[in-house]
């Protein structure tokens, strides 16, 4: 059966609520009883706490509760715990929580936050992870060996390496030997601001009675905070409800306990008043999380006739005061650094160092927008000298169908050639240069990256079909922006056979729905839709089967479209309502529960022992981008960039192209306006008005190109497009930038400065 | 110290008492529960608190409340109070302008300032005078082609 939904533009269910301004973000939540809650930060980068005396704080009249970390002392942290939800002895970072106050009105609290005092005794600082991995460097976390580590990430006692990993594939000596040419660069990928139009902001409320705290806040995996807040406060995870909310914006920045830790604090001392926290945008540029910077250096052996005999690449995480994701990206995202190329011998190291800045957590491509940096800038350097074209020695070295990833996978739905193709053909690759007169010179540049999917994972779901035909889908994969309602109930129709606006999507509450990994990974259209695929075909077989019984009739005959049961040679026989009210004549409800894993995938089989870093899907994504560089300011403009994305099938394409569209802005944004200016571990550009995001007049003509290879096991081929999708923009536009002028910049962003800096020691 | 201030919003007069360094938004927000209107800085720098004063648009955080009396003020709960949806945001559904949402009120009611004066506003037009609004989903493309659309809508006499 052709599907009715899948694969068109279907305007987006949460559209309406938007236009409206009716969307109820957790900035915009009110409950009764509510207290604001306030936080103060440190000042200091890295200090000892000898005292915090919150005595008159307590005695403004509104506030009702004043505590600090020695109050609420537990630590957390998905993947090592080691955050403390309120500094407890030690400051870390600038901005880093100390206190926290609620009460009845904002003005109360700013008032009690003034009469907080707190005694510190400073310690050395330290900001770049270069120093930060010296010997001798001030120590950020001694006895981190002691932390609890949830997944393999090894740390190195005595020293500020967070964690490190290794990886080897044949012989990298070897493969430099037999090299014609050898190739050492450094790259840097700076740190870069989430920045959501919504800053952080959460509500919790605690029980006494039962000991629960409810939660309301956009985060993109609630039942895995709901899992760090158990951990942390060592009660079950049935005492922790996760409501969500509408989120304005995450990019991976809303994925680990920011706002809501420190609302559940509060909460704990408040006698069940809800607790309100909303970041102010200082904090959330300045003591939310960032995107880790990362310096990579690349040892590529290359053949004359631009094949490869090896890599070898370094790369150095600055992680920031505390784990967060940082240890999954720093092992899992440095491994992009091969690129989609066949590499015969190869070795990496990562090292994830901690610094007394603000936490770096997960950024939209989880590492990949780094590491892609440095294998696509190196890629044009290496043509460069090997006088190829960058295109063709990328399409040389690309990797095909059924071509063999690092660890043994076979990987399939690799339209990594396609995407390459595409985008160099849309920007009109090859075409002679038609610089203006003048100072201005044009340039293209090409990029090209994949990623995978965390794997495994899982998703689950229920579907609940009422008694009037009426179906609601509880699902906790959150609504981002992305479209994750609106495409999961796509699916949905077209499994069950009923019309779309017959489905309703609610928000997630993790006491109703049951467990999901998060919307983080590209994962949700294939792991959530494979979900809802598993719930909706066990929903439309019950009712052919009661259909059958009803209609006197074998159900191989019978069919369910758009919620009219219809008869092989005989047209509809009943609606789907008609039939319910039949079956459930007192009432009921017919209920399924959807689950998909990727961890029973035979696609996943590699090399012994390294089956954990296969992928159960890989994206592929090229950017080819047309730039104007002005040789008098050094000032570049993108003018067109042509985005072609392998997204297996396109459940419903004016979403992916959103998707793409948007981070190419995001990548583009973050290339050339976005930096953090520091001065001894402090930010100074705290204002959107000083840390610059691309505006309307910043962007380029963009052409979103979908490539759909298909998937054997994504709901109906489909893959994910949202995390990789940034990563192709920064190399690209610096490899049109040498196309134009001739100069090579190692380290991002791409400002006027570094240009007219190049081009006249150029000269 | 309260003063009584009245306020006309959304073609409602609306009676009540703020604190003198109350902002427009703070009044609309937490008093008015209007809270389609957002506050994304607080400083003026992001535009997604943009509402209309007079036909024209204005971040409403850089505002106090009690200077927007004798003003008419439009927030984008005013835009579908006649029923239907006003063109802008029937065209941001249909174009696809909408992501997150976050940014979506100041798009529109920015954009709504642009096409009551000119619906014939072209790219460039709709570019400059939107840029007052951030958005980090990036739903830039998308938004041009919905007021580009709207315009078509709009000059048709709506």
């Amino acid at each position: 059966m052709n599907p009715l939904y899948v694969g068109k533009s279907i305007p987006r269910l949460d559209g309406l609520e938007k236009v409206t301004g009716r969307a109820v973000y957790s900035v915009d939540l009110a409950l009764p009883g509510m207290l604001h809650g306030d936080i103060l930060r440190s000042p200091l980068p890295h200090a000892r706490i000898l005292e915090v005396d919150l005595s008159e704080a307590r005695k403004v009249p509104g506030v009702k509760v004043a505590i600090s970390g020695r109050d609420f002392p537990f630590m957390f942290g998905g993947m090592i715990k080691d955050q403390p939800f309120l500094a407890i002895d030690r400051v870390r970072y600038i901005g880093e929580p100390v206190a926290a106050v609620a009460g009845e009105s904002e003005l109360a609290c700013q008032e009690a936050l003034t009469k907080i005092r707190v005694r510190y005794e400073e310690l050395p600082a330290v900001f770049d992870p270069r120093d930060a991995l010296a010997e001798g460097a001030p120590l950020l976390h001694e006895g981190q060996e002691n932390y609890t580590r949830f997944g393999p990430f090894e740390s190195v006692p005595g020293t500020n390496i967070c964690s490190t990993s290794t990886y080897a594939l044949g012989n990298v000596q070897a493969g430099f030997e037999a090299a014609d040419e050898i190739f050492t660069d450094e790259f840097y990928s700076h740190a870069v601001a989430h920045s959501p139009m919504e800053v952080h902001a959460a509500l919790a409320q605690y029980s006494p009675d039962t000991d629960s705290y409810t939660v309301w806040s956009p985060t993109d995996g609630p039942h895995r905070r709901a899992k760090e807040l158990s951990d942390a406060l060592g009660i079950p995870i049935n005492r922790i409800r996760f409501i969500s909310m509408y989120s304005g914006g995450g990019f991976g920045g809303k994925g680990t306990l920011v706002a809501e830790g420190l609302a559940v604090a509060m909460a704990r001392f408040s006698k069940g008043r809800p607790i309100k926290v909303v970041f102010t945008r200082e904090a959330e540029l300045t003591a939310s999380q960032t995107r880790h910077a990362a310096i990579i250096r690349l040892k590529t052996g290359m053949k004359q006739d631009g094949t490869f005999t090896a890599r070898q690449a370094d790369i150095v995480w600055d992680k920031g005061a505390y784990a967060s994701k940082g240890p999954d990206v720093a092992k899992r995202g440095s491994l992009t650094v091969f690129g989609p190329y066949r590499i015969p011998n190869l070795e990496l190291v990562s090292r994830l160092v901690y610094t007394n800045k603000e936490i770096a957590g997960a950024y939209r491509g989880f590492g990949t927008i780094q590491v892609t940096w440095a294998c696509e800038a190196q890629m044009d350097i290496i043509a460069e000298k090997l006088g190829m074209d960058p295109l063709e020695i990328r399409l040389k070295n690309c990797m095909q169908e059924e071509d063999l990833y690092i660890n043994g996978q076979v990987m399939r739905g690799v339209g990594s050639k396609e995407t390459l193709l595409k985008a160099s053909q849309a920007i009109g690759w090859g075409q002679a240069k038609s610089s203006p007169n003048g100072s201005r010179r044009r340039g293209m540049g090409i990029a090209t990256t994949l990623k995978p999917t965390v794997t495994p994972s899982d998703s689950y779901c229920l579907i609940k079909v009422s008694m009037d035909g009426s179906v609601t889908l509880l699902s906790s994969s959150v609504e981002v922006g992305a479209g994750q309602k609106t495409i999961l109930a796509q699916i949905a129709a077209d499994t069950i056979g009923v019309p779309l606006h017959s489905i309703s999507v609610p928000h997630s509450d993790t006491s109703i729905a049951p467990f999901d990994f998060g919307v983080t990974s590209s994962r949700t259209t294939f792991h959530m839709g494979n979900a809802v695929r598993d719930a909706g075909g066990k929903v439309r077989r019950k009712i052919l089967e009661w259909a059958q019984d009803v209609l006197k009739t074998d159900a191989a005959r019978l069919n369910l479209i758009e919620g009219k049961i219809l008869e092989e040679g005989v047209g509809e026989r009943i609606t789907l309502q008609a039939l319910l009210a039949k079956i459930y004549q007192r009432g009921g409800s017919l209920l399924e529960v959807g689950h998909y894993s990727s961890a029973q995938s035979a696609s996943l089989q590699a090399s012994p022992d390294l089956q954990y870093m296969s992928s159960i899907f890989w994206m592929f994504a090229t950017h080819a981008a047309e730039v104007e560089v002005d040789t008098q300011t050094g000032i570049v403009k993108v003018l067109k960039i042509a985005a072609a994305h392998d997204v297996g099938k396109a459940i419903n394409p004016a979403l992916c192209e959103q998707q793409i569209e948007g981070s190419v802005i995001m990548g583009l944004s973050n290339a050339l306006l976005e930096e953090f200016k520091m001065k001894n571990g402090r930010i100074l550009n705290d204002t959107l008005a000083d840390y610059k995001l691309a505006s309307m007049m910043d962007i380029p003509e963009i052409i979103p190109i979908l490539v759909e290879t298909g998937h054997a096991e994504g709901p109906f081929g489909a893959k994910g497009v949202g995390e990789l999708a940034a990563a192709p923009t920064a190399p690209a536009i610096a490899n049109a930038i040498f196309d134009a002028v001739g100069v090579r910049i190692r380290d991002l962003p791409l400002t006027p400065e570094k240009i007219l800096k190049a081009l006249r020691e150029k000269k | 110290m309260k003063i009584l201030i009245e306020l006309t919003v959304n073609e409602e007069l609306c009676r009540l008492e703020v604190e003198p360094q109350q902002t427009l938004l703070e009044v609309l927000r937490e008093a008015l529960h209007l809270t389609g209107t957002k506050e994304g800085c607080g400083l003026g720098d992001c535009g997604t608190c943009m509402v209309l004063i007079d036909g024209k648009p204005v971040n409403a955080c850089l505002m106090l409340a009690l200077d927007a009396q004798r003003h008419q003020i439009t927030t984008i709960e005013g835009l579908d109070n006649r029923g239907g949806l006003h063109p802008l945001q029937q065209s941001f559904i249909d174009a696809g302008a909408v992501q997150c949402g976050f940014c979506t009120p100041g798009m529109i009611l920015s954009a709504k300032a642009l096409l009551d004066i000119n619906p014939r506003a072209g790219k460039e037009e709709i570019k400059k005078t939107l840029s007052g609004v951030l958005c980090r989903c990036g739903s830039y493309p998308k938004v041009i082609e919905a007021v580009l659309a709207a315009g078509e809508k709009m000059k048709g006499g709506h």
